[in-house]
């Protein structure tokens, strides 16, 4: 208990700060961090399905060119090239429809791995039939289990809608 | 006895054991409606591109998922109590049995008239003879007549044990040191299986029961015969 308290102190001390991953160590390090917390109390853009037109566009902050092409938007949109409307929509739309929809590949690692622990399993099957099962009962052989059900069938075992009821008594073999 | 993998019960043997098979059948039906529902439900949910994004509160659909399985739950429970009572019924047995557990083997006393007791073994597998059943013989069965109402009070000597016989819907724990009552009756006659329901050690698996349900002649021909040997 003593050593267990040494072991905490001393993590406190000399070597939590450098196995911490806690946000104000990875702030204090110059990571950025803030950008899992979002104001809510402000219109935000979203790429939702169910949402097609979001709050406010993706860009609301342009650059010279950007302004430039802002200006042009202005004006009659027959005179805007095919890359201009296309730069016009990515300033206001981070994904298209189809870019939403598209949805990724994780499925595959998702079956290729189960297909590998299932294999995996049914080799620990394999090894245990193999290194630590033993025999199987002699009451499991061919002619055991042809003179068991010839005496289950001579008991009247489950006769009424059970086993027995599938054997004809008169004919000696089982019902069709 | 089961045969190699059954799944569903063994054919009754007694009218309870009828009962509780016709419980069963009402009971399994009800569940297998409401999972069909709830499959259909998920499936349907998961398959949809359409989402509702204005649900709020919704007071008759609340009603209903709420009052529907207390229905459904009464309809269950009315049949139960209906058969749970009905094994609690008077009866007047012709026979009164005990089953004393012990480990790892039953023994019965049939002393109604007479001084009967024999234990009862488990045929090991090596010993048994062609045909005969792995784990489910044994050297004495406990015989009874056919169609009489019996009574068996079973008991253990020594830790807990449960004596069981599927097929004549029969479970009833062995606690030492006090007397439980069952009664059956046989509705037809032959031999019927059951294992000790309750761990009572290394050889809990290997202590089964077996009843065989005889006319009356025979029985008291055997309780004759068993009384010349002890």
């Amino acid at each position: 208990m003593l050593s267990s308290r040494a072991a905490v102190r001393g993590l406190q001390l000399f070597t939590w700060r450098s196995l911490s991953t806690s946000t104000c160590v990875q702030e204090a390090h110059g990571k950025e961090v803030a950008t899992s917390s979002i104001d809510c109390s402000q219109p935000q853009y979203n790429d939702r399905l169910d949402t097609p037109l979001p709050d406010i566009p993706y860009v609301t902050e342009f650059n010279t060119e950007q302004s430039k092409l802002k200006e042009k938007e202005k004006g009659p949109w027959t005179q805007l090239t095919k890359e201009e409307k296309l730069a016009l929509y990515r300033l206001s739309y981070r994904q298209t429809f189809a870019e939403m929809k598209k949805g990724s590949s994780e499925w595959k690692t998702v079956v290729g791995g189960l297909f590998f622990f299932l294999g995996f399993t049914g080799l620990v099957i394999w090894w245990q039939r193999v290194f630590v099962f033993g025999k199987p009962p002699h009451t499991l052989s061919e002619e055991w289990v042809a003179m068991q059900t010839q005496r289950m069938i001579d008991m009247r075992v489950n006769p009424i809608s059970g086993f027995s009821s599938e054997w004809d008594y008169n004919t000696k073999q089982w019902k069709k | 006895m089961a045969h190699p993998s059954q799944l569903g019960f063994q054919d009754a043997a007694s009218p309870v054991m009828e009962e509780l098979l016709h419980f069963h059948d009402h009971t399994l039906m009800i569940v297998f409606l409401i999972s069909t529902l709830v499959l259909y439900i998920i499936v349907a949910m998961v398959s949809t591109k359409l989402t509702n994004k204005y649900v709020l509160d919704s007071q008759e659909i609340e009603i209903v998922w709420t009052v529907l399985p207390a229905v459904i739950l009464i309809l269950i429970a009315l049949p139960s109590l209906r058969i749970l009572y009905l094994m609690d019924e008077i009866n007047d047995p012709h026979l009164t049995i005990k089953a004393m557990g012990h480990q790892w083997y039953w023994s019965y006393e049939y002393t109604d008239y007479e001084d009967l007791g024999f234990d009862s073994y488990m045929i090991p597998t090596q010993d048994l003879s062609p045909g005969q059943f792995r784990l489910l013989e044994t050297d004495h069965r406990m015989v009874v007549p056919m169609e009489s109402p019996i009574r068996v009070l079973v008991s253990a000597e020594d830790v807990l044990h449960s004596w069981a016989v599927p097929a004549l819907g029969i479970k009833m724990d062995a606690v030492p040191g006090r007397l439980n009552q069952t009664a059956f009756i046989t509705s037809r006659p032959g031999v019927y299986y059951g294992q000790c329901s309750e761990i009572c050690g290394a050889n809990h698996s290997f202590m089964p029961i077996v009843v065989e349900a005889v006319p009356l002649e025979h029985f008291e021909n055997w309780s004759s015969l068993m009384l010349e040997e002890s």
